[in-house]
């Protein structure tokens, strides 16, 4: 026999490992018991090739068998997700629906809650018309000292108003809220921060019928009857079957400070 | 003829008894079965130069198996199991295809 070819050391590794692809082994001539089995038809062959068969199905089958239950989860995930995103699509119907339901229902209990209307008229938040009277005032026209009218007189005149029952009282536009002033500042009189000028015109929302009487007769309707007579203020006073007073400007409205006791809503 | 015979008995035997691999070696056995085909195309070769040796092929069939799982298995325990494998298949990659490429060159003469 030839002397075995021995294999070439090459220079890298991966063409290394691609020269001495065959082992080494197949090259060595041996001497001794195994020198002659150079026969392929052995049964220690067929051995060694039955296990590489029984490994590759056992791979194989495992795999397949496998195969279902990987389907099986992925079919679950899938069918998972999908149903996760109607039940994500079902809340967003859900959520929008409160949401108009709580537009709605704002906006209904802005519009017809009946006491929650009544506080915003009394607060004078609201514009309101109804009957009542006109009050118009102006200084004398005499050039008597006393004929000025001040803020005082304005504040009797108010409060005569509301003794008699006005439920809205306005001066020269100006709505009178819980939180107005009527006071003398900068040569004029002052409501809601706003100067008026005289004449001053002053209406009030409330039985027009007995408003008129019920004025006259209380004392900050005799005091404005001395006014007129004493120092010849002049003062006109017309029940109205229409009027209107505007509301109060918001930012006489706005609360800083106060806030609600707990259990007294 | 009897190495024939083994192939279809040892088919026969995976494909009626079903045998599961144990858990605990299910991750071996796809780099030991590259490791078998690499020692069974490396003596299909040697056949065809006609070197085949019986028993450097059960050693090389043997060693080739326990070499690949036992680096899988070492590699699992320092943490770079898959790094490792892609090695071993790599390696053994570029020698089934050196041996497949000397097959097809003496049969085909190209």
């Amino acid at each position: 026999m030839s002397e075995p070819e021995a294999p070439q050391r090459a220079e890298g590794l991966l063409e290394q490992i691609a020269d001495t692809a065959l082992d080494d082994d197949y090259y060595v001539v041996r001497a001794g018991d195994y020198a002659q089995s150079r026969e392929f038809n052995t049964p220690l062959t067929g051995l060694v090739l039955a296990a590489f068969a029984v490994l590759v199905m056992m791979a194989a089958v495992q795999t397949r068998n496998d195969r279902p239950a990987t389907e099986r989860e992925r079919s679950t995930l899938i069918s998972d997700v999908a149903a996760r995103k109607k039940l994500q699509a079902n809340r967003e119907a859900t959520a929008d629906r409160l949401r108009k339901q709580v537009a709605d229902l704002s906006a209904s209990v802005d519009r017809f809650d009946p006491a929650y209307q009544d506080v915003r008229v009394e607060t004078g938040d609201l514009a309101v018309s109804g009957p009542g009277i006109t009050i118009v005032a102006s200084p004398s026209t005499q050039d008597n000292l006393d004929g000025s009218i001040t803020d005082h007189d304005l504040q009797i005149l108010v409060n005569g108003l509301w003794y008699a029952g006005a439920e809205a009282v306005a001066i020269n536009g100006q709505r009178i809220g819980n939180l107005t002033g009527i006071h003398f500042a900068n040569d004029a009189i002052n409501v809601n921060y706003t100067d008026i000028a005289p004449p001053y015109r002053v209406v009030a929302i409330g039985p027009s019928d007995t408003l008129m009487q019920r004025f006259e007769d209380n004392p900050a309707g005799h005091y404005w009857a001395a006014l007129q007579k004493d120092a010849a203020v002049q003062f006109g006073m017309t029940p109205s079957s229409e009027l209107s007073v505007p509301a109060v400007p918001k930012k006489r409205m706005t609360i800083r400070h106060a806030t609600a006791i707990k259990g007294e809503e | 003829m009897i190495p024939v015979i083994g192939l279809a008995i040892g088919i026969a035997a995976g494909l009626i008894f079903e045998p599961t691999v144990p858990t605990d070696l299910q991750p071996y056995l796809p780099i030991a079965i590259v490791a078998a085909l690499d020692a069974v195309i490396g003596a299909l070769r040697a056949l065809g130069e006609r070197r085949f040796n019986d028993r450097v092929f059960v050693v090389s069939f043997i060693s080739n198996v326990v070499i690949a799982a036992f680096m899988v298995y070492l590699g699992d325990q320092l943490g770079v199991g898959s790094q490792l494998s892609t090695g071993v298949v790599v390696v053994l990659g570029i020698r089934i295809f050196a041996n497949a490429a000397a097959i097809r060159r003496r049969i085909f003469h190209a």
